[in-house]
């Protein structure tokens, strides 16, 4: 199977996707199987995201995050919640190689509020 | 010269054969599409890979009536998945001087376990009797019960007589003993609901009924239930230590699992959903009464396990008088080109119980894709064998 350049070119425009014009939050979770299932809920509830490899900033874990706008941010806490996603850490993207941690305090609060 | 007729395969308990299209295709796109190699790394065939999986997972979790598919793992079959069980609850559920019950129709996939955990655990075994009729008797649970009974294991259908046990009923009066279903000729077939039938560890295969390929099957383990680890190694996760992750799935999926068959595994229940349950359990129930109805007509054949107006699957044991049960599936599949299987069926206590230790037995087993000219041959080819 082989693509050609018009393929390539195609995936580099889809992958620009719009959520990166805002800020951003990835959430970490405990595997890859909670990540699909949180991708699960979210694209159910029409909510942006990327899945992707966990920065090398935030862990050295070979896993996948989930990264989404901060504008979703209360949305996506509820929804994990809801399912039962235990969130390993979540952070909020400084810059291209920069992420800054969001506290469970704050976590916790969003979700209630 | 006249050609070949068709093989008939009438061993589906031990494999079912032929698999839905959409298991070979699925098998053979994903394995000219994609690297097989899940959760590992980030690129697309790897995410891609791990979706199949998720998916499959997903739709084993609905098919069970799991409440979390992440408390289904994955093994290579149901005697992996057994072994994980049974193994895995020493030292944590289940200690020396502690008791077992499980049931006369065991195979042996639970049985060399245990018996290996009674001769160096001390662990002690109790056996439910079977009726008259080739079924387990529940109704004597009660009384085997004590207060270390910690572990309850059950055959949900033999695989020698297709008897099915009263799963529910177990549940109910299982105390607080771990209760662990074996539903290797079952799922697929019967319907299995983890809740209701109060089940904590639900040991299934992905080659029988579910209709997928050899090497895939799993367990549902209940939440809060933990079992010691049977491998460890690489999970995709928690990759920073060299600690084994402690929850599911991952704690039970060390290393680069069977993505294929997981993903031929995951087409199979969508075609079992789609067909439906009960239409299979009714098409497989008439080719089984056609079978049982016919077959008692022949003097010289003594079947073995349920009557025909039973709640039975279509495993049925016999034997034909005057022959021993390997010249008659040597004949069947020499003479008419009908494939059974003979032997013990690795189930030595079910032959203990009907008295056909150690011979065995020949067994038929029909699946959804038998027909019942299939039947009607499988009978003609027996009437001619004991009558030569």
């Amino acid at each position: 199977m082989s693509h050609g350049p018009g393929d390539n070119q195609q995936k580099l425009i889809t992958m620009w996707s719009p959520i990166q014009q805002t800020p951003t939050c990835v959430v970490i979770l405990f595997s890859i199987h909670f990540v699909l299932k949180a991708e699960k809920f979210l694209k159910r509830n029409g909510i942006s995201h990327d899945v992707i490899p966990v920065p090398r900033e935030i862990s050295s874990d070979c896993g996948m995050a989930v990264e989404f706008s901060c504008l979703e941010k209360e949305r996506v806490l509820e929804l994990l919640a809801s399912a039962d996603l235990r969130i390993a850490g979540l952070y909020r993207r400084d810059g291209k190689n920069s992420f800054k941690p969001i506290s469970a305090e704050q976590i916790t609060a969003n979700v209630v509020n | 010269m006249s050609a070949k007729p068709a093989p008939i395969y009438a061993d589906n308990a031990a494999t079912s054969f032929p698999k839905p299209r959409e298991v070979i295709d699925t098998v053979s796109s994903v394995l000219g599409s994609m690297s097989l190699s899940p959760g590992r790394s980030a690129h697309q065939y790897s995410l891609e890979c791990s979706r199949l999986i998720f998916d499959t997972r997903e739709a084993l979790a609905d098919f069970f009536n799991c409440p979390d598919s992440s408390r289904i793992a994955f093994t290579c079959n149901v005697t992996e998945a057994l072994n994980v069980g049974i193994f895995g609850l020493l030292g944590r559920v289940l200690h020396p001087g502690d008791h077992v019950i499980t049931t006369a129709l065991e195979h042996n996939s639970v049985m060399r376990p245990l018996r290996y955990l009674e001769k160096t655990s001390g662990i002690s075994i109790s056996i439910l009797p079977v009726s008259g009729d080739g079924e387990v008797m529940v109704s004597e649970l009660p009384r085997l019960m004590r207060d270390n009974t910690r572990l309850i294991v059950a055959n949900h259908v033999s695989n020698v007589t297709g008897a099915v046990a009263d799963i529910e009923a177990i549940g109910r009066n299982k105390g607080n003993a771990v209760f662990m279903v074996d539903a290797a000729q079952s799922a697929g077939v019967f319907p299995i609901d983890v809740v209701s039938m109060n089940i904590d560890m639900l040991a299934f295969t992905g080659h029988k009924s579910l209709l997928g390929p050899t090497g895939s099957g799993g367990f549902y383990l209940r939440q809060g239930l933990s079992l010691r680890p049977l491998k460890m190694g690489g999970t995709g996760s928690n990759s920073e230590t060299e600690i084994q992750p402690d929850f599911m799935p991952d704690c039970h999926e060390a290393g680069t699992p069977n993505t294929l068959g997981i993903a031929g595994l995951g087409a199979g229940v969508g075609f079992v959903n789609r067909t439906g349950l009960a239409a299979i359990r009714e098409h497989e129930q008439r080719l089984c009464r056609l079978f049982l109805e016919s077959v008692g007509q022949i003097k010289e054949i003594l079947v073995f396990g349920p009557a025909a107006d039973r709640e039975r699957a279509a495993v049925i044991s016999l034997r034909v008088k005057g022959k021993s049960e390997s010249e008659v599936a040597q004949s069947l599949d020499r003479d008419f080109h009908i494939m059974v299987r003979a032997g013990l069926h690795c189930a030595p206590g079910a032959h203990r119980t009907m008295g056909t230790f150690a011979d065995g037995t020949v067994r038929f087993s029909f699946g959804f894709f038998n027909t019942e000219a299939d039947v009607t041959a499988c009978l003609t080819a027996l009437e001619i064998i004991s009558k030569n």
